[in-house]
């Protein structure tokens, strides 16, 4: 009777661990991709451990495309050109891709795994992207809803972007938010000082970055920056400038005025500031001070909806009618732009109804 | 009288389809249905797991439990090879078919418990069918899934528009179109009898 | 009824902190099909569909764009204005694309009612006719939508 007992037990575990061995076998034979080769712009050669994502084993290698979810195949921005190999495209990256960017082999390289042999292109400039270690030095509030926030470099220990740039923040899971968060920020300081960096963030209602920015962090955390990205910065000649930002667009503009008072210039410059109302102007004396800085520069603050207790004697309304009094020579004229998609586009009309070329526009839209 | 395995495929899809004769794998059916693409990607992989377990099983009962004297230990062996064999067929799905593991991938895990799958394997040994038989007998209770699921979505999706009770919303009306649906297929019944 | 793995996963995206700090679903318990069936009952009472309603919401914002940051008045009655802020949200659903951080905020001065939306909830009105679960941040009750819109 116990013999039966046993023999019965040994028969349901022995089939139970063949089966449990052959999904091991098969895990470990149908689950290992080995060791893969990543060719980038057919020049450099990296070798990743297979099954992970693209995104990931090039991060890995100290390779950061750029991107805003964390890998979760929901911003769309991590867009890479494979030139070979990678398997067909899944349903999770078709909705971000245009027709011509599949005909063209753009794929979203956090939702590639690498499970063989790749060959892509990327930009020269994404090998300068660095992931930083950094540590909160100084928090200031500019207004009710903007802060600044310094990092000090600790690993590495020196950055090397252009002004008018933006880093990639992480956040940290707190509260109800289980995850860790990515989001893009335009660097405020210049470039001389390359172990810090500044950041201007603006609280976003719902917003799960800036609220952790805003309500959790504190001097002497540490936080994690990726970068630098982005093709706004200041093209070398001898044009004249208008600078346009409202809210928190004034981060990238700051860095480039700090840069070019390292460098000198004698270009002619104009700054326009669109603000809401008083409460949302701020940095104004910093600004202010580079008339005195540079030859020809004049900060102009417009306000829009003064409130009557405020005593606003500046200039009112929208900042577009102060437009042609800034403007010598249109055909000469750059203008930099950072701010709202919905200001960026008003401000875009009007600049190429005063003969701006469109060509000379750069602008920073809240991506 | 034996029934040849030709035959017993087109009764498993027709006349005893294990869905509207049986009312087997109700859940998933009901719950899947509201989209015809994911319907027939449960039903593919439905198909797929009965075919390949209904060997698997009738292998595992007659060459192991059988000679071992362990027929008592069917249901729980089964359930172990039918989860076994999902899981590797998941594997397998992910690394050569990486396009079809995205669309299907999803329900693979969910069909380790549709009872549709371990009402085949019990049939099959009941009914003591041969080794061909029951693999006709599991491909063809799989179409004949496959088959349901889909009419059902097609059906779904055409009620959309229409103004049902509110009583009826969602799961009843689904419950009596399937019943409709079963009174039809018993027009098919009288070919052949699997019983 | 049981929901779908992938509907499992669109409510795992509607949870706090995934999406947007809040959430979409506030403090509802019922589940997801659950909210979009109750609220199209009441679609059906109010004998409007959210097909139009996502359009008269559309309408309304585009109007807005053009001044990027003064209210407008529109018919007299409604007082609209649209903030654009920083960053994008993919919808939970997992459709295609994504949606800029934009607030329209409506004033209906007849009915003295005000509503807010985003671009994206235009968006989950339109193709799911969801309108976030009960307590949460951008929960848009089709009754008084409907009122503040339309009357």
């Amino acid at each position: 009777m116990i013999s039966r007992i046993f023999i019965d037990i040994a028969v349901a575990c022995g089939i139970s661990t063949f089966l449990a061995l052959v999904l091991v076998i098969a895990q470990r034979y149908l689950a290992d991709y080995g060791i893969c080769k990543v060719t980038i712009n057919k020049k450099k050669e990296v070798s990743v451990q297979g099954g992970i994502s693209l995104l990931g084993a090039l991060s890995d290698q100290q390779i950061f495309l750029p991107s805003a979810c964390g890998g979760r195949g929901s911003c769309g921005t991590c867009k890479c050109q494979l030139t070979s190999g990678g398997g067909p495209v899944l349903p999770t990256e078709k909705p971000f891709l245009s027709a011509k960017e599949l005909g063209d082999g753009i794929r979203l390289s956090c939702q590639v795994k690498v499970k063989g042999d790749i060959e892509i292109q990327i930009e020269e400039s994404i090998f300068n992207i660095r992931r930083y270690r950094t540590k909160v030095i100084d928090i200031v509030d500019y207004t009710y809803d903007i802060k600044g926030i310094t990092f000090q470099l600790i690993d590495p220990q020196r950055i090397d972007f252009k002004a008018g740039q933006y880093v990639q923040l992480e956040s940290q899971p707190y509260g109800k938010v289980k995850q860790k968060a990515v989001r893009a920020y335009s660097i405020s300081s210049k470039p001389q000082d390359n172990g810090l960096i500044q950041l201007i963030i603006r609280l976003v209602p719902e917003g799960i970055c800036t609220t952790w920015v805003h309500n959790h962090l504190k001097v002497g955390d540490e936080v994690f920056l990726t970068g630098p990205y982005g093709d706004f910065y200041i093209r070398d000649t001898e044009a004249d400038m208008i600078f346009v930002a409202g809210g928190s667009g004034k981060a990238p503009i700051k860095s480039m005025l700090e840069y070019l008072q390292v460098v000198g210039t004698k270009r002619k410059m104009t700054y326009f500031f669109g603000a809401r109302t008083c409460k949302d102007l701020y940095l104004t004396d910093e600004m202010k001070a580079f008339e005195k800085v540079f030859p020809d520069f004049k900060y102009e603050p417009v306000v829009s909806q003064p409130c009557p207790e405020e005593g606003w004697e500046g200039k009112l309304g929208y900042i577009m009618p102060y437009f042609p009094e800034a403007i010598r020579d249109p055909k000469n004229t750059e203008a930099y732009l950072c701010g709202s998609p919905g200001m960026l586009a008003a401000v875009q009309k009007a600049l190429v109804e005063l003969g701006v070329p469109q060509a000379k526009i750069y602008f920073d839209s809240f991506g | 009288m034996e029934i040849s395995s030709f035959v017993l495929f087109w009764a498993a899809i027709f006349t005893s389809n294990i869905l509207l004769t049986n009312f087997l794998g109700m859940c998933s059916y009901l719950s899947v249905s509201k989209e015809v693409e994911s319907s027939f990607g449960l039903g593919m992989a439905v198909f797929f797991v009965l075919t390949a377990t209904s060997a698997l099983n009738w292998i595992v009962y007659h060459k192991i439990l059988v000679p071992a004297g362990l027929v008592y230990l069917q249901f729980i062996v089964f359930i172990i090879v039918i989860a076994a064999f999902v899981q590797l067929l998941e594997l397998i799905i992910e690394r050569y078919a990486p396009a079809l593991y995205y669309t299907l991938g999803i329900f693979l895990p969910l069909i380790t418990v549709n009872c549709a799958i371990f009402g085949v394997s019990l049939f099959l040994v009941i009914r003591n069918y041969s080794f061909g038989q029951s693999v006709a007998f599991g491909a063809g209770s799989g179409i004949g899934w496959l088959l349901a699921i889909l009419m059902l979505a097609g059906i779904r999706k055409r009620m959309k528009e229409k103004l049902v009770p509110l009583g009826l919303q969602g799961a009843g009306i689904a419950l009596i179109i399937t019943g409709i649906m079963a009174l039809a297929f018993i027009g098919f019944s009288g070919i052949v009898n699997v019983q | 009824m049981k929901l779908t793995p992938s509907e499992e996963q669109i409510m795992a995206r509607m949870q706090p902190g995934v999406i947007t700090l809040n959430g979409f679903l506030g403090f509802d318990t019922r589940n997801l099909n659950e909210i979009i069936a109750d609220d199209e009952k009441v679609l059906e009472m109010l004998g409007i569909s959210a097909e139009e309603l996502a359009e008269r919401m559309q309408y309304f914002s585009d109007k807005t764009f053009e001044s990027y940051d003064l209210p407008v008045l529109i018919d007299e009655i409604y007082e609209v204005e649209t903030n654009i802020v920083r960053g994008k949200l993919p919808c939970p659903f997992r459709h295609p694309g994504i949606y800029r951080k934009t607030i329209t905020t409506l004033t209906n001065r007849k009915q003295q009612i005000t509503v807010r939306w985003t671009a994206l909830s235009i968006h989950t009105i339109k193709e799911h006719h969801f309108f976030e679960g009960k307590g949460s941040p951008f929960r848009l009750d089709p009754q008084i939508l409907k009122k503040a819109l339309l009357d």
